[in-house]
């Protein structure tokens, strides 16, 4: 059946079907035919300026010339890519390009190619440069549709026509990405050097720029961070049950759509790029602009709101609140007063619980009602922390602190509060249910710095890839990633260029999760800064170091041991009747294949201890196995042999471990 | 029959990757599809048909902070 969106046409006598709308140059490419187009490049819109890649279209009824870049195929017809009409065109478009610029090399080896070996006259506009700019606004057109910037225009006209940057002058604008220069088929424009003097500036802008032409081709439907930013991941994981719903019990909402990048991308977030450098093009921070305060020390002014990120968004549905205002103001007001938008809502969300299961009421809070949803309540608690006052005097302690003082104070059931507050190590959890990914409750337990998910993010590889099925599996991805990522952190550079743009080829390499075609492009910047040649292992190596040497100082501060990697139940099971009963198919089946259990006949409460019983103990074999891996004791302190290996054993190091056994 | 990440699915004839991509709920853009080990590119998911009793990976890559 002919595909009514395909045309069959002719090049030269050879047939190619094409996509229609496809330009006659793009046809010809395809079946590798040659036609010089100077002024063209994938990576934007046509423009025909240069006028070298002209093409005799024969239609049927009449032939004619026309530039073959912008020439969209919609019928039937015969092209002529050499007839002697063209030839002659050609010929004399370059005779006169050679005229005017006689010394650029693109246009010399253009024109030999066509047999112009000298012009007979000369362009009353003649620049001798080999340097010059011949017009064929690549770079404007790069930087405009291509970084979103609009820095570079043509000035004056006739003879004067330039490329120039307003004024002249330095634009602080300009991001610096270089794609201008690195599009420039005659090397007009140059980047000023980097005045850190690294080792070899051009290496590390190649390897910037493989990321640069990737976010041009690929972002828009990979995921869209110069779009939306992270805040695409909302809806993403409200689909694959991920999103923290009311303290993390649920993993999805019905009310979700509600905060969803598409609300921010509508009706708030500006649709310019935002890079946290210069020179950034992957450009993912967003902002709000103009957005008018309801509450706190700034009501009724408008302010931009910088954000909001995935985690804050999550962090809100975590709170059970789905309101995207709601969300702009609480995270301008945590910015404001210098707080983490995720220990905020996090913090909140487990009030939330507390006050809804009874643990807390309107007297304790000194007046707030804060069950799950109660906005006004939140933003109000909000402004008590910065001001520290009242309630918020206790809530801007973390989870840690209050787990304590509502048993203390309260008269708490410390079973229940330290199995639903969502911290480790004191540090509150990100926004990520990790009930269903084993290894992810390892990368949140285990994390140095307490329950973060900026060490490991192995849900898909875990729950949905069953990629790691074994202990052993896991624990190597809890080996690689967290030493991985670390060295971001060493470095420091931002980890999104490494994945959340990928390589065309990405799919095919041997390990895609790694994304090892940029793995190269970070040992690039680093020989670049540096000097120092680079290997995937040799990166790793680094953080190797470092990651133990941090696991020894937490020991020395109280936090090094495998106690101290426990995570609360909430993040390996459902805590509750109500929140097994609500996924109760998944459990069941869960106890009858993993735990060998057949839940027939039983009580939901039954369900829920055997449930929680067969999870505890397989995070204690997956920290035995993560521990084996990484070369640590099983009390999780890292041998003298593996710190000796790694050339950190200093005196005080290796006395500091083997007092706890290392 | 057909098994997807290690979840049995309904078979018809027809059926392409991106039918089940569809059905699994998989919006995350970074996937990775094989049938039967081999991979199948992004722009072929709406021409690809999975046979029967195949054996499907649709890998999640990462993203996020
Ligand atoms: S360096 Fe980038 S932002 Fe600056 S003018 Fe060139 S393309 Fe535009
Ligand atoms: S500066 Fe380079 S890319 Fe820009 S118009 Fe001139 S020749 Fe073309
Ligand atoms: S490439 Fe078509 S006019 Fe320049």
């Amino acid at each position: 059946m002919a595909d009514k969106n395909m045309v069959t046409i002719e090049i030269d006598g050879n047939s190619v079907s094409v996509e229609k709308d496809t330009t006659i140059l793009e046809a010809a490419q395809s079946i590798d035919i040659y036609i010089p187009a100077l002024c063209n490049n994938e990576l934007v819109e046509p423009y025909a300026a240069c006028r070298l890649c002209i093409v005799e279209v024969d239609d049927g009824r009449k032939t004619k010339l026309v530039t073959s870049c912008n020439y969209p195929v919609r019928r039937p017809i015969s092209v002529y890519t050499s007839s002697e009409k063209v030839l002659r065109n050609r010929k004399i478009t370059l005779e006169m390009m050679l005229s005017r610029w006689p010394n650029v090399q693109v246009i010399k080896d253009l024109a030999k190619n066509a047999g112009v070996e000298k012009a007979r006259y000369q362009h009353p506009a003649v620049d001798l440069n080999s340097n010059a700019c011949i017009l064929c606004g690549l770079c404007m057109r790069v930087c405009e549709q291509g970084i979103w910037e609009n820095i570079i225009n043509f000035t004056n006209r006739g003879a004067e026509r330039n490329v120039r940057m307003p004024y002249d002058s330095d634009q602080p604008h300009c991001v610096g990405c270089g794609a201008c220069a690195e599009i420039c088929p005659t090397g007009a424009i140059t980047m000023a050097d980097d005045p850190n003097q690294p080792f070899d500036a051009e290496m590390i802008r190649k390897a910037g720029m493989r990321i640069t032409e990737e976010m041009i081709r690929y972002d828009e439907e990979q995921c869209d961070m110069r779009g939306v930013g992270t805040a695409h991941l909302v809806e993403i994981m409200d689909a694959y049950d991920l999103l923290p719903v009311m303290n993390y019990r649920y993993g999805k909402h019905e009310e979700t759509p509600k905060i969803s990048s598409d609300v921010f991308r509508k009706h708030f977030t500006s649709g310019k790029p935002d890079g946290c450098w210069l020179g950034c093009t992957m450009a993912c921070a967003k902002a709000i602009e103009n957005f008018e305060l309801k509450t706190g020390p700034y009501k009724g002014e408008r302010v931009l709101v910088d954000g909001p990120e995935y985690e804050t968004l999550g962090g809100s549905s975590n709170m059970g609140i789905f309101d995207p205002y709601f969300v702009a103001e609480y995270n301008f007001y945590c910015d404001t007063y210098g707080l983490d938008t995720i220990s905020f809502s996090t913090g909140t969300s487990f009030i939330m619980e507390c006050y809804e299961a009874g643990v807390l009421d309107k007297e304790k809070t000194g007046g707030l009602e804060l069950p799950f949803g109660a906005k006004d309540a939140a933003l109000e608690l909000l402004h008590q922390i910065g001001r520290g006052e009242g309630f918020g005097l206790v809530a801007g302690k973390g989870i840690r602190y209050m787990k304590k003082y509502f048993v203390e104070n309260f008269g708490a059931d410390p079973g229940f509060v330290f199995d639903i507050g969502m911290e480790a190590k004191g540090m509150e959890y990100s926004e990520y249910v990790t009930k269903e990914s084993l290894a992810q409750q390892g990368g949140y337990g285990i994390a140095l710095k307490g329950a973060q998910h900026d060490e490991a993010w192995l849900i898909f590889m875990d729950m949905v890839n069953k990629q790691i099925p074994t202990f052993e599996d896991k624990a190597e991805a809890l080996h690689y990633f967290p030493m991985w990522r670390t060295w971001f952190g060493l470095c420091g550079l931002c980890k999104l260029p490494w994945n959340d743009i990928e390589p065309a080829d990405n799919a095919e390499t041997d390990e895609p999760a790694k994304v090892p075609g940029h793995v190269q492009g970070y040992c690039e910047f680093f020989e670049g800064v540096t000097g120092k040649p680079q290997t995937m292992d040799s990166l790793v190596r680094m953080s190797e170091k470092v990651y133990n040497f941090q696991r020894v100082f937490n020991l020395k501060m109280g936090f090094g041991r495998r106690e101290h990697d426990a995570i609360p139940y909430r993040s390996a099971g459902p805590v509750t009747v109500e929140e097994y009963e609500s996924r109760q198919e998944r459990y069941d089946t869960q106890l009858k294949e993993d735990a060998g259990i057949d839940p027939t006949g039983m009580s939901s409460e039954e369900k829920v201890a055997l449930t929680r019983k067969h999870r505890e103990a397989q995070y204690e074999h997956l920290l035995n196995a993560v521990y084996k891996r990484r070369g640590w004791t099983n009390d999780g302190v890292p041998t003298v042999a593996k710190l000796m290996e790694l050339g950190v054993d200093f005196p005080d190091v290796i006395e500091l471990v083997k007092k706890h056994g290392g | 029959m057909i098994v997807v990440n290690g979840i049995a699915l309904d078979w018809h004839e027809g059926k392409t990757v991106r039918d089940v991509i569809r059905e699994m709920n998989y919006l995350f853009p970074l996937l990775i599809a094989r049938i039967n080990g081999k991979f199948i590119p992004r722009n072929k998911y709406d021409s690809t048909e999975i046979p029967d009793e195949a054996t499907v990976d649709i890998i999640h890559l990462m993203s996020g902070g």
